[in-house]
């Protein structure tokens, strides 16, 4: 299972997960959709993607292309968690490649948080299953693809500082199948929700 | 005064109680083209219409206009936007038909009135409800009543709004609300305009005598407030309310039905928000001061100058919500109280044909608890307390047998959502006073339990 993972992520890397990279973007539409962050996404995930309600994802300094990769899986609908559907399948139907690609260059320039501690024995079996995975039900080092800080790699998203409860909700969403993501279904499976908390918490409280 | 007790009984079982009734009862807040307009399900701004989450309390702080439809845009030359139209327009539809059942039916001049009630429709409602331009929305409702059997204008919210972030990332909502009713504009359920009940029968017993910030004066004045949101949490908010009366083209003279507030009222609010995890907690108080020319009654009409009548309201609320993906659990409270001092009331002409009090200050004070659970959002139940209290008037409560305008009970609410926009209520509300007594509180013998009321509700909105 390891080698398998460990593969699907290479090649993921190597043809790279957004199709279409968040380049660089006239003025103008850096400007719309820094209005856009402030003004719309700002109410949820906050004006500079720092989100007070854990229900809502942070966003500042995630990885460009990731972000731009979900957004487009949220407007043709094929990012189907329940709060994708409930919320962000509207938020992004109009949006335009261009504003999408401005929008994820700005949470991707904006500082990201610097953690927040959480229960010290929580944290430490949580960041063992991160760095080693568990052998026994095949479940991969985490840091394989998210990296030994996570702080992302390549298009594999950032997690450090990420809410522990949005975490822990994703994983529950990788292992029900409902975010349709053959990689992360598979790695998810295996977790029970003790492990999922514990990883959460671990990624809550990195830098 | 013994014929003029008898003829206020008999106003207070006939005429008032209904009347009442129909006051008590709030308009709905539950738009679907707000959902249409920012593509989010329901259940972003609602835990279940109409109690507002944190994220339909910002919606409305900043003034509906969150939007996602495609829209007619217009530019100068100079690039500056002077239309953004959307391609739909923010309509919705909503509908309510109701079965209301007495535990005894109330009495009429010859014997009993007919027991079980239907109203189909209760009420049909067409709502604007949604972005006008950037910055500014609107809440606008149309309402058809079957008790009236006319449409007339119900709730309104128009708004400006605009956000600033701060330094540090803080953000400050700030605008204007132009409305029709005090607290309409407000962003918690804890305040009377969208408190619950949310639906009640329109001819229930309601809950007796009210504070004027209590829905006295809804649809019948014109507020403009100002607002500050600071960084989703401090909330404050001053304003001016003024009569203005529909079916009338003014001016407003002693020909007025209804009462007539001298000059403008002002109205404040401070409310605190704090929210952590799935959790969130509000306190917060309000209140208003009207100056009220009274109406006389037929015949007499109000002076409109001279004396008024003061009612200075002060009320505290609060407010705590958990929501879950499973669970979703709230809590809320509201605590009003009314100091009324009487200077044109008491001098009415003793021939008046309404209650003319007998003290020049007297006191009034609601107090309104109630707690709501709901599984997935499918189904829930919410129990809920109330209480009036106030001072002994042997005249503006000589209608009573004792002569206290208290009211107390209890409500229990089950309610059925197959879908977000469909709700299926069976309410049942249970007096323990009623207009002063326990029994015998229209001194012909009626006990407040004889007026336990099963209201049973289908109410869908589209």
């Amino acid at each position: 299972m390891r080698q398998l993972v460990l593969a699907v992520c290479s090649l993921l890397c190597a043809l790279g997960v957004g199709a279409t990279r968040a380049d660089d973007v006239d003025a103008f539409t850096k400007e719309h959709a820094a209005r856009i962050a402030v003004g719309t996404c700002g109410i949820c995930h906050g004006p500079a993607g720092v989100s007070k309600q854990p229900k809502y994802p942070l966003l500042a300094g995630q990885n460009a292309n990731y972000l731009a990769a979900q957004l487009k899986a949220f407007r043709s609908q094929t990012r189907g968690d329940a709060d994708a559907i409930g919320y962000m399948w509207g938020m992004s139907a109009t949006l335009e490649d261009g504003t999408i690609d401005a929008l994820s260059q700005y949470y991707a320039g904006q500082a990201a948080g610097t953690g927040r501690a959480g229960d010290s024995a929580l944290v430490a079996r949580g960041r063992e299953i991160y760095q080693k995975g568990i052998e026994d039900v095949g479940v991969p080092s985490c840091a394989t693809c998210h990296g030994p800080d996570a702080h992302g790699l390549a298009d594999f998203p950032r997690l450090a500082g990420q809410h522990a409860q949005y975490v822990l909700k994703q994983l529950g969403s990788f292992q029900n199948n409902m975010r349709n993501v053959a990689v992360m279904h598979g790695v998810a499976q295996g977790l029970k929700v003790d492990e999922m908390r514990a990883v959460a918490a671990y990624l809550e409280a990195q830098p | 005064m013994n014929s003029y007790r008898a003829r206020a009984r008999q106003l207070s079982r006939f005429v008032l109680l209904p009347l009442l009734a129909g006051l008590a009862a709030p308009a709905a807040l539950a738009v679907p083209s707000f959902a249409r307009q920012t593509g989010m399900a329901c259940e972003a701004c609602h835990t279940v219409w109409p109690e507002l989450t944190h994220f339909g309390r910002v919606f409305k702080a900043n003034g509906y206009v969150l939007d996602n439809l495609k829209q007619v845009r217009g530019v100068t030359a100079q690039k500056e936007e002077i239309l953004s139209l959307s391609n739909l327009p923010p309509l919705s539809i909503m509908v309510q038909a109701s079965f209301t059942q007495y535990a005894t039916a109330q009495p009429d001049v010859t014997g009993r009135t007919q027991n079980g009630t239907v109203a189909f429709p209760q009420q049909v409602g067409l709502f604007y409800a949604g972005k006008i331009a950037p910055h500014v929305g609107a809440f606008l409702q149309l309402t058809y009543g079957y008790d009236s059997g006319s449409i007339g204008i119900d709730n309104t919210d128009i708004r400006f709004a605009d956000l600033k972030v701060l330094p540090g990332e803080q953000t400050l909502t700030y605008g204007l609300s132009l409305n029709n009713n005090p607290t309409v504009q407000d962003i918690w359920n804890t305040t009377p305009a969208f408190g619950f009940p949310y639906a009640t029968s329109k001819i229930g017993s309601g809950f007796g005598a009210a504070s004027k910030i209590d829905g006295a004066f809804a649809q019948s004045v014109a507020g403009l407030t100002a607002y500050a949101f600071w960084n989703e949490s401090l909330y404050g908010e001053l304003g001016m309310y003024r009569s203005a009366k529909q079916g009338t083209a003014g001016p407003l003279s002693s020909t007025t039905t209804g009462g007539v507030l001298a000059g403008t009222a002002p109205y404040w609010r401070l409310a605190y928000e704090h929210n952590w995890g799935r959790n969130t907690i509000e306190g917060g108080l309000y209140g208003a001061t009207f100056k009220e020319f009274p109406d006389f009654g037929a015949g007499f009409g109000q002076e409109l100058t001279g004396p008024s009548d003061r009612y200075q309201d002060v009320a505290e609320d609060v407010q705590y919500q958990y929501v879950g993906d499973q669970h979703l659990f709230s809590v809320l409270g509201t605590r009003i109280h009314e100091k009324q001092t009487l200077n044109a009331s008491i001098n009415a002409p003793a021939t008046a044909t309404v209650p003319i009090p007998a003290n020049l200050e007297n006191d009034l004070t609601t107090v309104r608890a109630y707690g709501t659970y709901y599984y997935r959002r499918k189904i829930g139940a919410t129990a809920g307390f109330f209480r009036t209290t106030g001072s002994s008037d042997a005249g503006l409560y000589a209608a009573n047998s004792t002569p206290k305008p208290d009211t107390s009970g209890w409500i229990a609410e089950i309610n059925y959502v197959p879908w977000l926009n469909t709700k299926f209520s069976v309410q049942y509300t249970a007096y323990s006073k009623y207009n002063g007594a326990s029994d015998n509180y229209d001194g012909s013998g009626r006990k407040a339990g004889d007026n336990n009321t099963l209201y049973i509700l289908a109410w869908l909105s589209y």
